[in-house]
């Protein structure tokens, strides 16, 4: 099984229990529906680091004050600003199945889901291959609402990448993506190699949560 | 003036703004527009040199100047765009020109916000937002308005609407294509065209996103569509990135080069947008001034569109999908009674499924508010079906909400051959675009011959000429007459539709199923007539597509006549048909009800029940298998064995036996008994309604009457709803913590209006301490906690006793 139907049964709940047959083909299905109805695109640039005093670090003239950021982003001189969606055709996909067939637009979402981080994952290994002959290293993607990294600062992501007009990536005035499977995040980047790479859900400070990677 | 120049010789826009600026030490983030307060200097110097290296139209230095993407302290948006066209003006009479007339064109750019119900921002917020810009910049002397960059039809039409209404400024559009030929919303080349070409747009085409080599299949495609002198503004290649810098490499020579080509082509305007800089526009302009225009032909095509595709006439008949429409059909009046729009947009997605290539949208009832209900399932149905709609009213004033907020170009159905109807319809034609039926009757009522009914068609058309409605923008519904009280009914239609194809060259529609009015077997009649009709020119039936005789004369005629090719789509769709139906039906008698919906197999369920309800009672057949199977996968959710994909397609297939039960119950003149009242709504500023939708689900199948007033809803309609319906619960979800705060808002509100209501929560970032927090009675973990809570609150109810039996 690959991970990223690994990846859709946990957003769906299962934990450690096998998955019916059922819902198998559902997931195969919608895989399959969500490689047509996708239009993934993705934005990034690279900006040098500074971090002061009081959990604030600058990135040019954009200021952003959080202590787990700051904590992820130790040691790091240079930040990556990361933009990615599946596109709107996704949103119309699972709305439409919504209508007609629930679990399958249940299902649809958790795939999508899936897809998306992978996707992530994908264009993060570029951008870190594209920088290691400079002997820059990538942490973890670290998105806006993670821990007291305000939500509020996906405005600045978003402004500074010019997401709306190069990805097609927009924001609602309570910083709701639309499309809704997108993804705004910086990467810190160090001359140092970090020795664990944890991907978001493990570094997650919600240790009771059902869908929690390494405790199912 | 421009439009004396337009089409008749080339002209040249100007080049990136932009890349210039970052150059001049514009920083990531800051606002480009508050350059023209900030450092005047160097926007009306960029203009200078784009002007005296050839360049006879400059874009003010605009593009992001709107109310709804520009915020800044510092500066006003009407400041912001007044000197923007200053600095234009201002260096049009500095340069060089050699007498060369300059145009300053405002340019305006996307807002960045997506709009309903896809995104968050209102249609007409859209149009005030640009509206606001536009008038100001008119009054700054612009000379031309140019909407750029956009890659949302939507946003696009709300443009071109302010730029119409709030100037009397010539029009420009150019939107972004990617490689494929979409837009970033999905509208490919035609979609796009026939927009513009329908709201009247002065020149269209394609700007940004790819290199001049990328452009040309996008640009040839536009050449075959448009009729219209075209726009092409590439970049200086397609964007690269190095090390998170966007950069392009294509150099001046090379750029003007392919602009060459694409001049000799047949573009019309052609200048260059990011990364092109004064030399990629010198180059151009050196090699390309005074090359002769191709001219456009002008092309005959009749062609609708949504937001995501177009549909173009000819080459086979095409289906409208009737099925939206309250006329006989009372399941249909007691979902626009109820408001049940999920039932509608139900019918509009099976009939695509179906096979239907464009929707009749229907609304027409009595008592109800028919502009108000025809703006909200046109909207409704943009968001779940990418088919073209056409709009059926009588009323004008519905007809022109829904023409202004019908993302694309749309069907309207109709028109007559009465003065009074083509003084009221063809003022809307000629200002929203859209092909409209003209149905072949006049003042003396419908004419009794084939040459009669043609006569009223050449009027119609000849009276839509006066507004500059083309031929290719009628389509002539000649009308059929049932054969049971008109005996020459049906010869006399075929006549006229071979007539009105061959005689006035535009295409036909008709309303099939008419003629077997007051007839048995009227699938019969129906069908056979509707090959008739195709054989003699019938461009588009009005039909059933849930009618399995109707699709299969469809399929049939276009295999038969060579429309179809190597009859794939005959043969996809009834190859294997005959079995697969005989299998489901055989599996069906030996397994139970229960089971069926506890393995969730729809297909049985619906059999299995059938069957049933020739025997029993149908309140029985609830009570002693639906709602245990219902029960027991509840129950083996809570306890983490059955999962909620599972617990959903138990549910849907409950729901496929309930509609039989109904149905049973209806037609023994049995009411179903009355059912308790719940709302659930997903609060202000959210849009994310997955969670919602599946209480709902779960809700219905316990026997609730779910009233879904969707997502995004403001305290106030839900107030005010709880209220009117006097519902006792109110469901709530919010995924955001930036959202919870309009949940605590909403409850505030519904505690003072509407005191006895009680509220149950759920959302991601909820948990019960938050739900008290913010005044909650109830937070629901998951779905089934909500309906166990909802069992609670109406006990009492039969409901509770049958669960609990």
């Amino acid at each position: 099984m690959d991970t990223m139907t690994k990846e859709a049964i946990r957003y769906l709940g299962y934990g450690k229990h096998a998955v019916d047959d059922h819902t198998l083909a559902l997931i195969s299905d919608s895989f399959l529906n969500l490689g047509t109805a996708a239009g993934r695109k993705f934005i990034y640039r690279i900006f040098d680091l500074k971090q002061m005093a009081d959990d604030k670090i600058l990135i040019e003239t954009a200021e952003i004050y959080s202590k787990n950021l700051r904590k992820n982003l130790k040691g790091c001189n240079k930040i990556v600003l990361f933009g990615a969606t599946l596109g709107i055709g996704v949103d119309r996909l699972i709305r439409r199945a919504s209508l007609t067939d629930m679990a399958k637009a249940v299902v649809l979402q958790a795939c999508a889901a899936a897809m998306l981080e992978e996707y992530c994952d994908e264009c993060q290994d570029n951008i870190g291959r594209e920088l290691k002959p400079q002997g820059l290293y990538l942490r973890p993607r670290f998105s806006p609402g993670y821990g007291d990294f305000d939500i509020q600062y996906q405005a600045v992501l978003m402004q500074m990448l010019d997401c709306a007009k190069k990805i097609g990536l927009t924001m609602t005035d309570s910083f709701m993506m639309s499309p809704t499977k997108s993804v705004t995040a910086v990467i810190g980047a160090s001359a140092a190699k970090e020795k664990c790479h944890i991907k978001g859900c493990e570094s997650c400070s919600k240790e009771d949560c059902a869908y929690r990677r390494d405790t199912i | 003036m421009i439009l004396d120049r337009l089409g008749k010789e080339l002209l040249f826009f100007d080049g990136g703004m932009g890349t210039l600026l970052q150059a001049e030490g514009l920083k990531p983030g800051e606002l480009p527009e508050t350059w023209n307060i900030m450092h005047a200097d160097v926007i009306t110097d960029i203009h200078r040199q784009y002007i005296e290296s050839g360049s006879d139209i400059v874009l003010t230095n605009t593009f992001g100047a709107n109310a709804l993407k520009f915020h800044d302290e510092t500066c006003s948006l009407q400041e912001i765009v007044r000197t923007a066209v200053i600095h234009a003006k201002t260096a049009a009479a500095l340069a060089e020109t050699g007498g060369r007339e300059i145009y300053t064109a405002l340019d305006v750019g996307p807002t960045g916000k997506l709009l309903r119900p896809m995104g968050d921002l209102d249609f007409e917020d859209a149009y005030e937002a640009f509206g606001e810009v536009m008038r100001c910049g008119a009054e700054a002397g612009a000379d031309l308005i140019h909407i750029e960059t956009m890659s949302d039809t939507y946003e696009l039409k709300a443009a071109v609407l302010a730029a119409k209404e709030n100037t009397s400024l010539p029009v420009f559009v150019t939107t972004i294509f990617d490689e494929r030929g979409k837009l970033l919303t999905g509208a490919d080349v035609p979609a796009v065209v026939a927009l513009l070409e329908g709201l009247r747009v002065d020149a269209l085409g394609i700007n940004c996103g790819l290199g001049p080599v990328q452009m040309l299949p996008v640009f040839e495609q536009i050449l075959q569509y448009t009729s219209l002198p075209i726009i092409v503004k590439p970049n200086a290649g397609l964007p690269k990135q190095v090390r998170g810098e966007t950069y392009y490499d294509v150099l001046p020579r090379e750029f003007a080069a392919t602009m060459r080509e694409i001049v000799s082509q047949g573009a019309a305007i052609v200048g260059g947008c990011c990364g092109t800089t004064p030399e990629h526009i010198r180059e151009m302009t050196e090699i390309c001034r005074g090359m002769p225009l191709k001219p456009i032909a002008e092309k005959n095509i009749t062609m609708v569109s949504s937001y995501g595709q177009s549909v173009c006439f000819g080459q086979g008949s095409k289906i409208i999908g009737e099925r939206i429409n309250p006329t006989g059909k009372k399941r249909f009046k007691q979902a626009l009674k109820e408001h049940d729009i999920d039932y509608i947009l139900k019918e509009g997605i099976t009939q695509q499924d179906l096979g239907a290539h464009i929707l009749d949208v229907n609304v027409g009832l009595p008592d109800i508010d028919e502009t108000a209900v025809m703006v909200e399932v046109v909207e409704e149905l943009q968001s779940v079906t990418n088919l073209p709609l056409q709009i059926d009213t009588v009323d004008a004033k519905a007809m022109e909400a829904a023409l202004r907020i019908y993302n694309g170009k749309p069907m309207v159905n109709s028109v007559s051959g009465k003065q009074e109807s083509m003084d009221v319809v063809f003022p809307l034609m000629q200002k929203y675009g859209g092909v409209v039926i003209g149905l072949t009757l006049d003042e003396t009522g419908i004419p009794k011959t084939a040459e009669e009914r043609v006569a009223v068609a050449r009027k119609i058309i000849k009276e839509a000429k006066k507004y500059g409605i083309q031929k290719k923008d009628i389509v002539i519904d000649v009308l059929a007459m049932t054969i049971s009280s008109e005996p020459e009914g049906a010869k006399v239609t075929l006549e006229a539709l071979k007539k009105v194809r061959e005689e006035l060259g535009v295409h036909t529609v008709l309303g099939v199923s008419n003629i077997s009015f007051g007839l048995p077997g009227r699938p019969v009649i129906n069908s056979n007539f509707y090959t008739m009709a195709m054989l003699n020119g019938l461009s588009a039936g009005i039909i059933n597509p849930f009618s399995e005789e109707m699709m299969k004369s469809f399929y049939a005629y276009h295999a038969l006549m060579n429309l179809d090719s190597n009859c794939e789509k005959y043969i996809s769709r009834y190859a294997g048909i005959s079995s697969a139906v005989q299998d489901a039906s055989s599996g069906a008698s030996k397994m139970s009800l229960k089971t069926a919906i506890e393995k969730g197999l729809k297909e049985e369920a619906y059999h299995i029940t059938s069957d049933m309800v020739k025997k029993q009672a149908p309140l029985d057949i609830i009570n002693e298998h639906l709602i245990p199977a219902l029960d027991y996968v509840g129950k083996g959710f809570e306890q983490g064995t059955v999962f909620l994909p599972q617990l959903l397609v138990s549910a849907e297939t409950a729901k496929a036996s309930f509609a039989i039960l109904k149905d049973s119950l209806a037609k023994s003149g049995g009411q179903g008994e009355k059912k308790d009242k719940v709302i659930l709504a997903t609060v202000k500023g959210d849009i994310h309604d997955i969670g919602k939708n599946i209480v709902k689900v779960l809700l219905e199948n316990y026997g609730f009457d779910v009233i879904d007033m969707g997502k995004d809803v403001a305290p106030e309609r839900i107030t005010e709803k709880a209220k009117e319906e006097n519902v006792q619960l109110v469901g709530l979800s919010a995924l955001m913590t930036t959202t919870v705060v309009s949940m605590e808002e909403t409850i505030r509100q519904l505690r003072k209006s509407v005191p006895g209501c009680q509220v149950m929560v759920g959302g991601a970032v909820l948990n019960q301490e938050y739900a008290d927090m913010i005044g909650a009675d109830f937070y629901g973990k998951d779905a089934m906690q909500s309906v166990y809570y909802a069992q609670r609150v109406f006990k009492g109810d039969k409901k509770e006793k049958m669960r609990l039996s």
